[in-house]
């Protein structure tokens, strides 16, 4: 026995201990570092990791016509998509698929067979069709609400409502596109504790930004008129075989658009395969020149000039040379005519005469206040603002001629509607428009104040009436008459100008008739246009019966009652 | 100088049960067994499992454990001597098994026989089976220390099932190995100069397995994302990261049991194993954990007493050992879980969920038990021959 090696050997143990010791220290060390000094920089951490972060889909508003009808509505709907990982015979599956979604099983086989863990097969499928989706039972195959915009009056009023984009409900046409911040609203937020299983903690924090809903527009279509113009244009689509048309319906007095119709039109619910020409409002996005019809700003400038009054008897001569063209009228008439009666012959010689007689500027002058060359402010995406040249620009020879009947100037059908809405409207312009009140998600409405403007003296305005009326008792436009009602409007013909060949066409027409009713104070304007009519291609024949019509059934819609005679 | 021999037929009963080391091993295994129920009732919920089902199957050990644990400690310290060599040839006997076909290989390491109620991982077993059998290959020694010819046998031996474990590979193990052999040799009586020179050989056979590649890329990737602790925070060093956010969600006083958002709604992996320790830290908090250390390193100090009053020099040496793979298992463990070391993959002693480590520990605390109930009378006082 060694005392001295027995002390070492237990000093030796004593080293271990202390070594161990160290170590303990170690830790402790760091757990005050990590448990005190730098504690909440971890704690936050923790809770940026648990906390996500959600956007709540606001609900878009929805559109109804001036009756409280729903235009445009959001639905619910079920879209279907396949994780193509969990999916281990793509062709079984596509084959046993395709047949409840009514789809081509390649295009089933597609999305299967896509790389990922997601895929598309059909989104936003009526309910009834999900579930037979459901009961089948298919392997990766998942279901997701998705909401759906849905047009419940189908292709009424296609290109004035518009769509949006299936992905995201943002509007991409149309009304839809127009008010995309009116209807869309504001997304709200959640912040929630999440576990790394995706379960909302129960302590944890919890904060909720509900989500805006998008207001409500109240337009101001009606959608009985919409559907009656829609009716009577197809009919003379049918009837004449025109390749196309655009009624505009508008209550002179506020400038409310009434109905707005184009053919051919689509329906927005489905629009896969439409052409998307077909998406055009053109009544609004599409400029002709519209003939006759101006002749109404021409006389009404003469007659707010001064250098005329409606008796004013004017010897009309069989032709005028302006240039190298020969202007000529194309109906019989009395050598001599009133200022009257050149409007109810749609004299363009006696037209030019009193054109000339007014000079480029004031002609211009006039032709501005009326609207034209500028677009009209309607609530609308992508309108034209035709085309109206400023004198300067104007020829010595034939352009105060051309211009004066309806040549060299381009128009939309919303433009000479309001021309005669300002007639109408004794002389005051009304900003038209087709919104006419803003309902927010409490309920407060906001009413549209469209701009208003003089353009011609009420005794102008008058006048021109009292011509009109005897376009269709005694004139051109005799077939627009509406029973019951005294009317007044304006025929034009104009050969198709073809912008490709920059040429007229030989054998096309653009026929026109605008009018109004009751004559002596109207309460609607009815525009209506027809592109290439191969019979009865002139405005008289082709666009007045036309006007009988929509103008009748505006008329008792709004419960006009008839002219006592 | 005449061997004595040691005469074991002396299997003397005295003194009395070290209540401060069952105290102690209690309370650690109460604390553990709470934590790694906490820890794993969301998660199993989450996943359609019974809430505690985890927590039943580790209580079976624990229970499991202190009948090894009693069973072990009245068992003469002589007779696990004698016994010693068989328990060696019978751990290196099963980790030959391991490799065999029948082990089953998890995450690119085969370390398992699986049986019908658990999966043995007989690398932890072979852990107190190396101690015991160092010890006895160490005990004879003379004033003059210890030859260079008992220390080449006794590691020649230890090189068995350190190459089976190599070839599993378990790294973790390896590393307790050599920590646990170099104490022991140290108690041992080697001297300074043997010891510097078993390092350094140790250190160029190491650089040398690097060069040969025989350490596998995940190893390797573990260390350097220790070393980068910030930027991969969503690679290698992901857990770590957690570990240590939850720990410090945890502050001063911790969230309270159930409480814990990070641990217990499982944003920690491994959170009822190597990472049990942050349970402890969220819930429990700062007191928490050092009441947790504390009680460990209670259990190491008894254990070095136990050395101490150890009647010979193979009690002493397997007191030192398990002290040794104790302190290890916990420092290793804690000390990753706080970001102080790499990640390496060591259970924490008595806490973290799992059979074959929990009766491992329990069986050495038990050995060391009986050699603590037959101490020489006069602390110190031993024969220098076996």
């Amino acid at each position: 026995m060694q005392p001295g090696s027995l002390r070492r050997l237990n000093a030796r143990l004593v080293t271990v201990g202390v070594l161990l010791v160290v170590c303990w220290i170690a830790i402790g060390y760091r757990l005050v570092v990590v448990q005190a000094l730098e504690a909440d920089v971890y704690a936050d951490q923790g809770r940026n990791q648990r906390l996500q972060r959600e956007t709540l889909a606001a609900d878009r508003g929805k559109i109804f016509d001036r009756d409280g009808r729903e235009l445009a509505v959001t639905i619910d709907s079920v879209t279907v998509y396949a994780n193509p990982r969990e999916i281990e015979d793509p062709t079984t599956v596509a084959r046993l698929l395709a047949p409840l979604l009514r789809m081509n099983m390649l295009d089933v086989l597609d999305a299967l067979t896509t790389d990922g863990t997601f895929a598309y097969v059909a989104r936003q499928i009526e309910s009834a069709e999900a579930d037979r989706v459901r009961e089948a039972r298919l392997p990766g195959i998942y279901f997701l609400t998705e909401p759906k915009r849905v047009y419940p009056m189908g292709d009424l009023a296609g290109q004035v409502i518009g769509f949006v984009r299936a992905d995201d409900n943002v509007g991409l046409e149309g009304l839809e596109f127009q008010y995309e911040e009116t209807l869309a609203g504001t997304p709200g937020e959640l912040l929630v504790e999440r576990d790394p299983y995706g379960r909302t903690i129960p302590q944890g924090e919890y904060e909720v930004v509900p989500a805006e809903p998008g207001s409500d527009l109240v337009l101001t279509i009606k959608t009985e008129i919409q559907f009656a113009a829609a009716e009577a244009l197809e009919r003379a689509i049918e009837r004449t075989g025109a390749a196309g048309g655009s009624i505009v319906v508008v209550d002179p007095a506020t400038g409310e658009i009434l109905a707005m119709v184009n053919a051919p039109t689509f329906d927005p619910n489905d629009r896969s395969g439409a052409d998307p020409v077909l998406f055009r409002n053109r009544a609004v996005t599409d400029a002709f020149e519209p003939g006759s019809t101006m002749k109404l700003v021409t006389i009404s400038a003469a007659l707010e000039a001064g250098i005329a009054t409606p008796d004013t008897l004017y010897e009309i001569p069989r032709q005028l040379e302006r240039g190298d063209t020969t202007f000529t009228d194309a109906t019989n008439h009395p050598s001599e005519l009133t200022v009257t009666g050149i409007v109810a012959h749609s004299s363009n010689l006696g037209t030019i005469m009193l054109g000339e007689e007014l000079g480029a500027r004031e002609l211009h002058r006039v032709l501005y206040a009326f609207g034209l060359g500028q677009s009209t402010g309607l609530d609308f995406p992508g309108e034209t603002a035709g085309l109206l040249r400023t004198p300067d620009d104007w020829c010595e020879t034939t352009c105060i001629a051309s211009t004066s009947i309806g040549y060299r100037v381009s128009v939309t059908t919303l433009q000479m509607a309001m021309v005669f809405a300002t007639v109408a409207n004794d002389g005051v312009w009304v900003q038209p428009h087709l919104v006419r009140e803003i309902v927010d998600g409490r309920g407060a409405r906001v009413p549209v104040d469209p701009l208003q403007r003089r353009v011609v003296d009420v005794g102008t305005a008058r006048s021109m009436r009292a011509m009109l009326e005897e376009v269709v008792s005694g004139g051109t436009g005799a077939f627009a008459a509406v029973d019951g009602y005294r009317v007044g409007g304006k025929t034009g013909t104009t050969e198709k100008y073809l912008y490709d060949e920059q040429a007229y066409s030989e054998d096309d027409v653009v026929a026109s008739f605008i009018g109004m009713a009751p004559i002596d104070d109207p309460r609607v304007v009815v525009a209506v246009v027809l592109d290439s009519p191969q019979r009865d291609a002139s405005g008289g024949k082709g666009a007045a019966p036309v006007f009988s019509e929509v103008a009748l059934a505006a008329l008792h819609q709004l419960g006009v009652p008839p002219d006592g005679e | 100088m005449t061997a004595m021999r040691v005469d074991l037929s002396d299997r003397r009963a005295t003194g009395r049960p070290d209540y401060v080391l069952i105290v102690s091993v209690l309370v650690l295994s109460a604390i553990g067994l709470l934590m790694v129920f906490s820890a794993s009732a969301p998660r199993l919920e989450a996943e359609g499992f019974s809430r505690t089902s985890l927590v039943i199957r580790q209580s079976v050990f624990v229970i499991g454990g202190a009948g090894v644990f009693v069973a072990t400690a009245a068992a003469s310290d002589r007779s696990w001597r004698l016994s010693t060599p068989y328990i060696f040839a019978i751990t290196v006997f099963l980790l030959l098994v391991v490799l065999s076909p029948v082990g089953v290989e998890r995450n690119g390491a085969q370390r398992w026989i699986p049986l019908k109620v658990m999966d043995l991982q007989p690398s932890e077993f072979a852990k107190p089976a190396m101690i015991m059998m160092l010890a006895v290959m160490l005990s004879p020694a003379d004033e003059t220390g210890i030859s260079w010819t008992r220390i080449g046998r006794a590691l020649g031996l230890m090189a068995v099932p350190s190459v089976l474990i190599f070839m599993e590979p378990d790294l973790g193990t390896m590393l307790v190995f050599t920590f646990v052999a170099v104490v022991m040799l140290f108690t041992a009586g080697t001297t300074l100069r043997q010891l510097v020179t078993m390092l350094v050989t140790g250190l160029v056979v190491l650089v040398m397995a690097f060069q040969l590649n025989l350490l596998k890329e995940y190893q390797l990737d573990r260390l350097t994302g220790f070393l980068n602790s910030d930027e991969h925070s969503l690679t290698t060093n992901y857990n770590q990261n957690q570990s240590q956010i939850a720990i410090g969600s945890g502050g001063l006083f911790g969230k309270g049991i159930f409480n814990g958002s990070q641990t217990n709604l499982a944003f920690v992996p491994s959170q009822t194993t190597d990472f049990v320790f942050t349970a402890v830290g969220e819930q429990l908090g700062f007191v928490g954990s050092i009441l947790v250390l504390g009680l460990y390193l209670l259990v190491v100090w008894r254990l070095l007493i136990i050395g101490v009053a150890a009647r010979d020099r193979f009690g002493m040496l397997v007191a030192t050992g398990v002290a040794a793979m104790f302190g290890f298992h916990v420092f290793v463990n804690i000390g990753m879980a706080v970001g102080l070391l790499p990640v390496t993959g060591l259970p924490l002693p008595l806490m973290s969920s799992g059979g074959s480590f929990y009766l491992t520990v329990a069986f050495s605390l038990g050995v060391c038990h009986a050699i603590w109930t037959r101490r020489s009378p006069v602390p110190g006082e031993r024969r220098l021959m076996g």
